[in-house]
């Protein structure tokens, strides 16, 4: 009997291999949110991320410009102010209150470069090269000077993972900044959308987008996009809006870390919505 | 050295490219996949076992270092190793590997692998089919093909040196 699996298992060799790998390749990615999971990741970034920082330094030699980046920094500032002078501007007296609540201009933005970039259609992660050592937290905002570029994932000492904005994984809690009309932006893998939004609200080509107040995810009032196209559903009943982000993810090369710590409870509730479902 | 273990010596500089340098010629998104591109060159002069264990290590240290899914690459290039394997023949490996047949195998294992990848890796069921069909496969195998030619042309001047 053995003899026979024993010749069975030599004339299908390729077939016992491609069934050991292929349910190896599974449990691992059922695995891959797990902290012992998530450890060895980090601690795979913080060796490979040095290689990638030196790497990535060589080639963008002839993009050092100090100046530059100082003054990016402070465009970012001013982009976030303007945002949320805008917003204040556009409010009545009830939401004038909200100026007490927890404000995003005056928060401490962490300068951070790219060292590696994974572009795919599906996951779009950054590693970016400040860490844990760096006060960066897992759950921070990470913005440039445009606008929302995507979330602190997983922290390492000397590093820290990035998921974009082009992550299906992503989803984000969004107001149109005229109209006050919320939504939940994701990523369908071509553009980012707002699905499901009554045709009875208030929504125009060019409408402004921004964080909502809702999400401690994020901060309120930080700029992501404007809305590109506006589709209806076969019922006419709801919109789906295509958004066209502020921040060019894919040619950004400094980013900037919002250091915001956000509230314990509320973050772990959301950051559970991120995981996988 | 053995041909077996110089794809070992290959993969760091590789990665380093796929993530730090290739990024630079991204096209609407879409960039080769260099890693792959010496997968599948390996396994035409190694075989498909060969080829599905430096698929399946590859994939694992890509996973590793990308910050993406662990698991998704590891799965996806080793059944397109495996798939890949198929065409590999002892007896015209040089036709394989210096011929532009090179290129309908690589354009044949890029797009498996990246239609794997990209259902792997997808956790949103509002993803389209077709962008993940189109742009998601299609595109990184046309983009991951057109670097390959350069693998056949140097194999080509070699042989004729």
């Amino acid at each position: 009997m053995i003899k026979i699996f024993q010749r069975l298992g030599y004339q299908f060799k390729e077939y016992v291999l491609l069934v050991i790998l292929v349910i190896v390749s599974l449990i691992s990615i059922s695995l891959s949110e797990k902290p012992q999971a998530k450890k060895l990741k980090a601690l795979a970034i913080a060796n490979f991320a040095v290689l990638s920082e030196i790497t990535e330094s060589v080639a963008s030699i002839f993009s050092g410009d100090v100046s530059v980046e100082e003054l990016k920094l402070e465009n970012a500032k001013i982009s976030l102010q303007l945002s949320k002078l805008k917003k204040v501007a556009a409010e009545n007296e009830e939401l004038r209150a909200m100026i007490n609540m927890r404000d995003t201009s005056s928060s401490p933005l962490i300068p951070v470069r790219i060292v590696s970039k994974l572009i795919t259609k599906i996951q779009g992660n950054f590693i970016v090269n400040r860490g844990s050592g760096s006060g960066l937290v897992k759950g921070m905002p990470v913005i440039n000077h445009q606008g929302l570029v995507g979330l602190i994932m997983d922290v390492a000492e000397e590093y820290s993972v990035v998921r974009t904005l082009q992550n299906s994984s992503l989803n984000i809690a969004v107001t149109l900044q005229r109209s006050n009309v919320d939504g939940i932006l994701s990523f369908d893998g071509r553009d980012l959308v707002i699905k499901n939004i009554p045709t009875t609200y208030d929504v125009k080509i060019g409408d402004r987008i921004e964080t909502s107040d809702f999400s401690s995810l994020f901060p309120p009032s930080v700029p992501v996009g404007v809305v590109l196209k506006k589709e209806t559903n076969e019922l006419g009943l709801l919109h789906s809006l295509t958004v066209k982000p502020f921040a060019d993810i894919e040619a950004t090369n400094n980013l900037f870390v919002i250091g915001i710590v956000p509230s314990k409870q509320v973050n772990h509730l959301e950051m559970n919505l991120l995981k996988k479902p | 050295m053995s041909n077996y273990l110089k794809p070992i010596l290959y993969f760091i500089p590789l990665l380093l490219i796929q993530l730090v340098v290739v990024p630079l010629i991204s096209v609407f998104g879409t960039v080769p996949n260099v890693i792959f591109i010496m997968v599948i060159y390996y396994l035409l002069l190694g075989g498909q076992i060969y080829g599905m264990i430096l698929g399946f290590l590859a994939g694992f240290f890509f996973d590793l270092f990308s910050g993406g899914v662990l698991g998704a690459s590891m799965l996806s290039m080793t059944i397109a190793s495996f798939i890949a394997g198929y065409f590999y023949n002892e007896n015209r490996v040089d036709t394989n590997t210096a011929s532009y047949f090179f290129l309908v195998i690589l354009f044949i294992a890029e797009f498996i692998n990246s239609l794997i990848y990209s259902f792997a890796g997808n956790f949103n069921p509002e993803v389209r089919f077709t962008s993940l069909l189109l742009e998601g496969a299609l595109l990184p195998a046309i983009y991951t093909t057109i670097f390959g030619l350069g693998v056949v042309a140097f194999k080509m001047r070699k042989g004729k040196i």
